[in-house]
């Protein structure tokens, strides 16, 4: 009788030590949102210790800052944000003298140009001169005189961006040139933050930077990430939805920022080669794994032609692109085939055989 | 083994089966088949309502941001900004929200308005 019970509360101590086990695996959830880069970012991880969550998310908003104040264009000579903002310094040289800057400035002006080159000019982060006769950073955009237009892109040239890799500087070789990160920083800072939770144990989590979308690992569900991409034209609606894992999603579109007059729509994705906004697509959506590239493609992609902009995706491996074109056709790689998921009763065209 | 101890291992077994089913709720719960719609309001980081949409009804109440109060309105489980001391009104232009996922965004006041609950995508790319 007495070893049976011996059997029995074995038995018992083996139920609760499991039932300790399983509560201890749990999943949690840390879920963070702040205003930064101009825009909201919001960071969901997960993991089975929500004090090791919560470091992570707090460290990956720490670096994001950190690079927001390095690529920040816009603060006032004199104030701390501008002695901290590398791009203030190259604007502030332009035409006189290199600039020694942060490796991270390096890492992103490299890949500014980078895509400048391949794309023959139809991205480039010296377009600042031309936004601002446009006014797109302040209160009330304008078309501009023509004269000053063409004054303002004449100093757009990113082949007078000069890095020097060994040296650590960037100049800008004619002065009245200026340097604007802003299609390329969001993009970088997010995947830094996605590099900061990988390097603290983190496999499940979503940044979204202001639609920015960087995921890790697959979803709660443990299921691959499903990520809406936003119609371009109504608002709140959604067009398409891409099951990814391990990957980022950005998309450039010409909703944002924009303005009309004359009956026609003017917005702030100006394409380098004219100086007036592109308008050969709504939006173009990048997946690919690192959200830096996706967001400089985005706007690459977005300026090209839309024959042109599948051609360049279809040569770089692991890009894919999803796009809506000004006539309202939906293209894109064949490689999302599998992964994408039309929205019935869009009020695009699409074509699933093209 | 006596009639009591198969209760008792039929018990045991039983307290092990629900612990199991218990720690796979969690997921069950965050899959949010059942969650009722709630529409969380942040201001400068922090939260400062939590509203279940789900009820109805109608109220509206100020919110204090960055410059100023703003004013949130709620009705039938939808909500919007109704007002806001921001100059661009991007808020305010965007009108009513009412699924899960949807945000309303102020930059200038740092305010953040968000349904929560059962969402057909965990993120949206803009």
């Amino acid at each position: 009788m007495i070893r049976r019970n011996y059997i029995l509360l074995t038995l018992f101590l083996l139920v609760a030590g499991l039932c300790i086990f399983q509560y201890s695996r749990r999943t949690c959830e840390y879920r963070s949102d702040q205003f930064l880069m101009d825009t909201l970012v919001s960071i969901k991880a997960y993991g089975t210790n929500a004090g090791t969550v919560k470091n992570a998310v707090d460290a990956a908003y720490v670096e994001m800052h950190r690079i927001a104040e390095l690529a920040d264009g816009f603060p006032k000579p004199g104030t701390a944000a501008w002695n901290s903002s590398d791009v203030c310094r190259i604007n502030e040289q332009a035409g006189i003298k290199p600039v020694t800057v942060h490796k991270d400035v390096i890492a992103m002006v490299t890949l500014a140009r980078k895509y400048f080159e391949l794309s023959n000019g139809a991205f480039d982060v010296t377009i600042d001169p031309v936004m601002d006769q446009w006014g797109f950073g302040g209160e009330n955009p304008h078309i501009p005189p023509p004269g000053a237009l063409g004054t303002a892109l004449a100093l757009v040239d990113s082949r007078n961006l000069l890095i020097d890799e060994q040296a650590r500087t960037v100049f800008l070789r004619t002065k009245g040139m200026k340097l604007d990160l802003g299609a390329v920083a969001k993009g970088y800072a997010t995947e830094k933050a996605a590099e900061v939770l990988t390097r603290h144990g983190i496999t499940k989590a979503l940044i979204d930077a202001g639609g920015n979308i960087r995921v890790l690992g697959r979803n709660v569900r443990d299921t691959p990430w499903k990520i809406g991409i936003k119609d371009p034209r109504k608002s709140e609606a959604i067009i398409a939805v891409v099951s990814m894992e391990n990957a980022a999603a950005v998309t450039s579109g010409d909703y944002y920022r924009h303005f009309e007059s004359g009956g026609k729509r003017y917005h702030h994705i100006l394409d380098p080669r004219t100086g007036y906004p592109a308008n050969q697509n709504m939006s173009a959506t990048v997946v690919t794994r690192d959200a830096g590239l996706a967001d400089v493609l985005s706007t690459v992609f977005f300026v090209l032609s839309p024959e042109k902009a599948l051609e360049m995706a279809g040569r770089i491996p692991g890009v894919e692109l999803f796009l809506v074109t000004a006539d309202g056709q939906i293209r894109h790689s064949p490689a999302l085939n599998s992964r994408l998921e039309i929205k019935e009763g869009s009020a695009y065209h699409y074509d699933p055989s093209r | 083994m006596t009639r009591a101890d198969k209760i008792l291992l039929a018990g045991l077994l039983l307290v092990s089966l629900l612990s199991v089913a218990a720690a796979g709720s969690r997921f069950f719960l965050l899959s949010g088949k059942s969650e009722p719609l709630q529409a969380v309001i942040m201001s400068q980081g922090k939260q400062v309502r939590r509203i279940n949409l789900s009820a109805g009804g109608r109220s509206s109440f100020a919110v204090q941001g960055r410059s100023g109060y703003s004013t949130v309105e709620i009705e039938g489980g939808r909500i919007r900004m109704l007002n806001a001391p921001c100059s661009g009104q991007i808020c305010v232009k965007q009108g009513w929200i009412e699924h899960s996922g949807q945000t309303i965004v102020c930059i200038p006041e740092e305010m953040l308005i968000r349904i929560e609950g059962a969402a057909p995508v965990d993120a949206v790319t803009r």
